[in-house]
């Protein structure tokens, strides 16, 4: 389909940004084939650097030229396919831009480019009064263009909200090349929130090359507490309770006995085998208001049976507790070579409910199953364990996966909490919304990318591809 | 040029307590603000949606109706056209409270859902003025704020899943029932706003905060506007944390007989308002903090306001700009710029009076002269320009010299334009939802 243009496409690409701002060999393209989702595979025909913006554009505009269809990949960190170059054609990888352009204290905002990692703009803070808010766990790696691609959340964002609460502009090159501001430093721009629109947009309505992001103040002080309980549902029930207490933990952290006893092997923290579950629980803001709350939590806590109540006496000690949490995902390779993780969401409230059903549902396909999650907004993260060389295993997993998904509609949740529908929940897109719906959907980015060339195969079910199960591995061609 | 319209856009009624439930004064203030040949109440949703299916059939235009109070805002529109109320829709459809979300219908007033939180000991931290007639559905199409969006955020940050129709009559929905969702686009954000143009919202589901327990305002008197700056700027590294950061100025905040004084020394240009929410011992804390850090920066007049004096503040500050004046504003810059186009503002005209969420940098200012020529000229001369170099813009909230044209009304012309137009061609593709009004031009 594209060999014919492809060559001298790639060498337009190559006069534009130099030897090294361009691969297009095959082994080359292979690190850029898959994102964290790393069921499906695609290579894309080529990977482009850009320097800045003026080159996103002139990419945009060659592509557009050669008819070949193009999408931004930031780190490569998404867990929904995200990045998968579906029908090939033209990377743009935004890494090489990552600047920090310009912090404003006076104004509580900075200026970064797409490809700024996540982690370093706290770190550039440090010392300042003020952090970014939205941290993912995936900090350390992801950049902030793809959180505004996917309205990325983490553990904090019961209190401080998801990226869209924290982007105050963006500046975008759109499918056609051009190049528009939206929003700015200032609040309230007349008209409408196409920030907001955009952030969530999975980069299906434009290439992100600039943000302008909100700052946000350093909490004065923090209690980190660690119950250590005896099943799942105390656990989950204390959370109702602190919550109806009115109190808005930072963060609200939950780990089952299955996570928990592989991070005990790997790590050592000393946890209690046997204990079903484990909340990592933290408040921050006024010292003034700080111990209350944390009375309040641990007398909670200890109402619902929990055997011990851990308390970070210092900075060291609480970044002990964390670690525990933190290295969750790091300590699965002791129980299985392979892993997937979802991304569901349910009202808090039916948490007891979706974690039964997930070991029920992992007992019925005999796939083991294990939990560490975002217990205050009810943004669960099952992992489910086993052996990617064994195809019927997997089989297994795709479709215990789905069923969890499933049961978080049934529960009036959502599929997707912060890793995005990407391509590997497109399928579900009908499940969650009705055909008007969709319609809706499919004009808005129509307004935005009306050929399609930005970013196809992503987000949205095309007219007809819905309802398809998926019964092996591989997604359902969305063309 | 527009001919002038009579003083009647801005009836005593509007912002008047005596107004109550006269329904006549009601529909006789609607008629005079749009171009209404009738008006449908839908009982439902589905009735809704079968309104606009019919109005898309007939390519008859369509206003959506709250609580009727911002009805001038906008270009004033020309097209004669179906006046839709949302009175019909007033619904609590889901409160799991346990959840700390609720989802309600679109023309449930503010004070209604306030009262139906409140019973739970939560609440939406969104100010709204006027709350008894305004709608959230108004609130959110207008993107309404106070005082308390400095620590609370705005409307925008709390839409966790809406219902609405849009221009063809097709019903649909974005979000969903839980806090944390990406599955599709945001259509929370883009409608949240929007003024009725892209579609005409029909169900919200919010996320709620508990109800604090204690509310109080530190105010400090301001000799002159260099001196603001300076506690302004202070206040980016104050221990404290505000929910808002108020600095107003001008004879509306003079004391009355009525209201609280505000302003004690004559010689005071402005004050400086902090208002403070949380617990007790967290409020105290913080306003003996903040006397402080001002008396450290040697400001020394302050005023300290607790819990009904505290809730009349907020409540004063919320509804500035709704009262009648010749001519009212809001710009929009980079809070550095507040004390600058303050300046400008009193430049211009003397006797205005000013309220800016300074924290945030919005600025509302109420002129006390104007004529339309003045009015159009003072807009797109000055305060455009001086607005968009703050990094921000301008739009006028009411006019009551006359009819202004989309250039003075909604400010500055920015990039992203072509964009809106594109947006609004696909929701509403005959450009029957509140025509004319918004930001849009010729589509």
């Amino acid at each position: 389909m594209l060999a014919p243009t492809l060559p001298s496409l790639v060498d337009q690409f190559r006069r534009l940004l130099g030897a090294d701002g361009v691969l297009s060999a095959h082994g080359e393209l292979m690190v850029y084939e898959c994102d964290g989702f790393t069921i499906e595979k695609s290579s894309p025909d080529v990977a482009v650097f850009p320097r800045n913006t003026g080159d996103v554009q002139a990419i945009v505009k060659l592509a557009n030229e050669h008819g070949v269809p193009f999408l931004p990949r930031g780190a490569g960190t998404s867990l929904a396919g995200g990045c998968l170059p579906v029908g090939g054609g033209v990377m743009i990888v935004l890494t090489r831009m990552k600047q920090i352009l310009e912090i404003n204290l006076r104004d509580r905002y900075a200026v970064v480019q797409p490809g700024v990692v996540n982690v370093w703009l706290t770190q550039a803070l440090k010392g300042t009064g003020y952090h970014y808010a939205p941290d993912p766990s995936s900090q350390g790696a992801c950049t902030i263009g793809g959180n505004v691609a996917t309205n990325s959340g983490g553990p904090h964002t019961l209190k401080y909200g998801v990226t869209v609460n924290h982007v105050l502009g963006i500046e975008a090159v759109m499918a056609d090349g051009s190049l528009v501001e939206f929003g700015g430093p200032a609040e309230d721009n007349p008209g409408l929130d196409l920030t907001g629109v955009m952030v969530g947009g999975e980069g299906t309505l434009a290439i992100v090359t600039k943000v302008w992001v909100r700052l946000t103040r350093d909490p004065q002080g923090v209690r980190t507490m660690l119950g250590i309980f005896e099943s799942c549902d105390d656990a989950t029930t204390a959370i109702s309770e602190i919550i109806s207490a009115g109190i808005i933990p930072a963060a609200l952290e939950m780990m089952d006995q299955g996570i928990l006893e592989a991070v005990e092997q790997a790590f050592h923290f000393g946890f209690p085998l046997d204990a079903q579950a484990i909340l990592l629980i933290e408040v921050d803001g006024l010292e003034a208001g700080l111990d209350f709350q944390r009375d309040q939590i641990v007398a909670i806590c200890r109402n619902r049976g929990a055997r011990e109540v851990r308390q970070a006496k210092d900075a060291k000690e609480r970044l002990l507790l964390w670690k525990s949490r933190k290295q969750a995902f790091g300590a699965v390779g002791r129980l299985s070579p392979s892993y997937c993780t979802q991304d569901g969401v349910v009202p808090r409230t039916r948490l007891p409910h979706i974690l039964r059903r997930i070991t029920e549902i992992g007992a019925k396909h005999g796939i083991r199953t294990v939990n560490v999650f975002h217990a205050g907004d009810g943004n669960i993260h099952p992992i489910l364990l086993f052996d990617e060389r064994d195809e019927e295993q997997v089989r297994r997993v795709l479709v215990a996966s789905g069923e969890i998904l499933d049961e978080c509609i049934a529960c009036g949740g959502s599929v997707t909490g912060e890793h995005g529908i990407g391509v590997e929940k497109i399928g579900f897109m009908h499940k969650l919304f009705t055909v008007d719906d969709l319609d809706v959907m499919v004009r808005l980015r129509q307004a935005f990318n009306p050929h399609g060339n930005l970013s196809p195969g992503k987000m949205l079910p095309t007219a007809g591809a819905c309802g398809l199960e998926q019964t092996r591995p591989g997604r359902r061609a969305a063309l | 040029m527009a001919a002038e319209r009579p003083g009647k856009r801005y009836h005593a009624e509007r912002g008047n307590e005596e107004r109550g439930n006269e329904e006549g004064g009601n529909e006789e203030r609607t008629a005079d603000m749009l171009p209404l040949t009738d008006t449908v109440t839908p009982a439902d949703q589905a009735e809704l949606a079968a309104t606009v299916c019919e109005a898309f059939a007939t390519d008859t235009p369509l206003y959506p109706l709250g609580g009727r109070t911002a009805l001038d805002f906008g270009v004033v529109p020309k097209r004669p056209g179906l006046g839709v109320s949302l009175a019909g829709l007033t619904r609590v459809v889901d409160y799991p409270y346990h959840d700390m979300t609720i989802t309600v219908e679109s023309g449930i007033t503010m004070a209604e859902l306030s009262a139906v939180l409140a019973r739970e000991g939560q609440r939406l931290p969104i100010d709204a003025g006027q709350a008894e007639q305004a709608t959230l559905g108004g609130l959110l199409a207008t993107n309404f704020s106070g005082p308390r969006r400095y620590g609370h955020g705005t409307v925008r940050d709390y839409v966790i899943g809406i219902s609405a129709v849009d221009g063809r009559g097709v019903a649909f929905k974005g979000g969903g029932r839980v806090v944390k969702n990406v599955a599709g686009y945001d259509f929370c954000k883009l409608l949240t706003g929007s003024l009725g143009t892209l579609a005409i919202i029909s169900q919200v589901t919010l996320k709620v905060k508990p109800l604090p327990g204690a509310t109080a305002w530190l105010t400090c008197e301001l000799p002159n506007f260099s001196r603001a700056e300076s506690l302004l700027a202070a206040m980016v590294d104050s221990k404290t944390t505000p929910v808002a950061i108020e600095l107003v100025s001008g004879a509306h905040w003079q004391g009355t007989d009525r209201t609280p004084m505000l302003i004690v020394d004559r010689r005071t240009l402005g004050v400086l308002l902090v208002g403070f929410e949380g617990t007790e011992s967290e409020v105290d804390w913080q306003i003996e903090q903040l006397r402080s850090e001002w008396r450290a920066q040697g400001a020394s007049v302050f005023g300290h306001h607790v819990d009904d004096a505290a809730r009349q503040l907020g409540s004063r500050l919320t509804q500035f700009g709704s009262s009648p004046a010749p001519l009212v504003l809001k710009i929009n810059v980079r809070p550095s710029a507040v004390i600058s186009i303050m300046e400008l503002l009193l430049n211009i005209d003397p006797n205005a009076s000013l309220a800016s969420h300074a924290g945030n940098g919005v600025v509302i200012a109420a002129f006390s002269e104007f004529s339309l020529a003045d009015a159009s000229k003072t807009l797109i001369q000055r305060l455009q320009p001086a607005a968009v170099a703050a990094g921000g813009n301008v739009v006028v909230w009411s006019c009551a010299c006359g009819e202004l044209t989309r250039q003075a009304v909604w400010g500055a012309g920015r990039g992203d334009a072509e964009m809106m137009r594109a947006v609004k061609r696909q929701f509403d593709p005959k450009g029957l939802l509140n025509p004319d009004r918004f930001v849009y031009g010729t589509l």
